[in-house]
């Protein structure tokens, strides 16, 4: 057995200081032994990791089905929560404030003085706990250019899903565009994890 | 992130709207995450459960000011040790062969698994469960794409025995593949 042979697979890592990668080069240029064992450690890898798919793939199929499942319920909860507002009596104050008229492209923060929270009436769905509506311009996204007037609705995700079926921390924004007859259309939701902006640099 | 606006943007990705640094931490090490915990014996569902904790460990560590060095390995470590509180179902998957009739179905078969004939990979199984816990380990990390540097910090040993552990390991696989 060659001195070099303990290093192969160091070798093969790229974890060798550069001083001894040199040295195993060199020995592999000399010796057919080593060679061999390098593609047979190569070989290995790569079943290696090949199994590793093999013993997560099936499980890692099937899980794909449960966020469709859950995006598919969150829009039949968030269309239901809608459909039902639009039916209340909300008191002129609360009413969602479109934006003027051909509204600029350009967005403005949620933070600007235009962004108003609301607290609505106690609506039918009393399972549903809306903590807030916010109605603001759009936000910037050149895939998703709303032609009428956008609103925003955050959702807490306990509003949507059962205790601890999502992460402590995540809510989530429908972004929505209103259609001349009052319905909502264009419905897009999207999950937030609110604050995490402040810590990053 | 307007370039995620897929509508209904979903899995939950906790930084679908913020860092684009996050974001793209999130989409490279989601899977390789995930393949190392359902390796280490979670079921999908558990393995997605600690990801996702990991990450939202990932934000409150970097909210609070924590370092911002070798995230990966901290991310490895952090769910690493969440598998290891599963206990009860650590070894569960890796602690008996797979069978290659059931999870090499021709129709689901990658290139890499229709290039890996059916009697070698029964013969890796038996092979891979036959190393020590820290030796699969050690190649479960590896395959995961860490540097031996990462794989010491997540399973808190020394490079060196890393190097070592890795190198016994993929020297028994060879041994007992026969390859």
């Amino acid at each position: 057995m060659c001195d070099s042979s303990e290093k192969l697979v160091a070798w093969l890592d790229h974890e060798l200081p550069a001083n001894e990668a040199v040295q195993v080069e060199r020995h592999l240029d000399a010796c057919s032994e080593c060679r061999g064992r390098l593609d047979a450690y190569k070989e290995v890898s790569a079943a290696f990791d090949a199994y590793c798919d093999a013993a997560s793939w099936p499980r890692a199929r099937r899980s794909r089905a449960l966020p469709a499942a859950i995006a598919a319920g969150a829009v039949a909860a968030l269309l239901a929560l809608f459909l039902v507002q639009t039916r209340v009596s909300v008191p002129p104050h609360a009413r969602i404030t479109p934006p003027p008229a051909n509204p600029p492209t350009v967005v403005r923060s949620p933070a600007s003085s235009s962004a108003t929270v609301t607290h609505l009436p106690p609506s039918p769905m009393e399972n549903v706990r809306h903590r807030h509506l916010v109605a603001t311009a759009p936000r910037p996204d050149a895939s998703w250019p709303p032609a009428e007037p956008a609103v925003q609705i955050a959702i807490p995700a306990e509003a949507l899903f059962p205790p601890g079926a999502t992460p402590e921390g995540v809510s989530f924004v429908a972004d929505l565009s209103i259609a001349p007859d009052g319905s909502a259309q264009r419905l897009r939701l999207r999950p937030q994890l609110i604050g995490l902006e402040r810590s990053q640099p | 992130m307007s370039g995620e606006s897929v509508p209904i943007a979903l899995p939950l990705s906790p930084f679908a709207t913020d860092s684009v640094e996050a974001a793209t931490l999130y989409r490279e090490l989601r899977k390789p995450l995930l393949r190392y915990l359902i390796c280490l014996g979670l079921s999908s569902d558990e393995a997605q459960d600690v990801v996702q904790d990991a990450f939202l460990s990932l934000h409150r560590h970097l909210a609070a000011g924590g370092s911002q060095e070798n995230i990966r390995s901290w991310l490895f470590r952090v769910a690493h040790n969440q598998a290891r509180n599963r206990q009860n179902r650590y070894d569960r998957r890796f602690g008996t062969p797979i069978d290659a009739e059931k999870h090499l179905p021709l129709d689901q078969a990658t290139p890499e698994l229709a290039v890996l004939e059916k009697e070698k990979f029964q013969r890796l199984a038996k092979a891979i469960c036959s190393l020590t816990v820290a030796e699969r380990e050690c190649l479960l990390l590896r395959a995961g794409g860490l540097r031996y540097r990462e794989i010491a910090e997540v399973l808190e040993l020394s490079i060196s025995t890393v190097g070592d552990t890795v190198s016994r390991a993929m020297k028994k696989l060879v041994e007992k593949c026969d390859v």
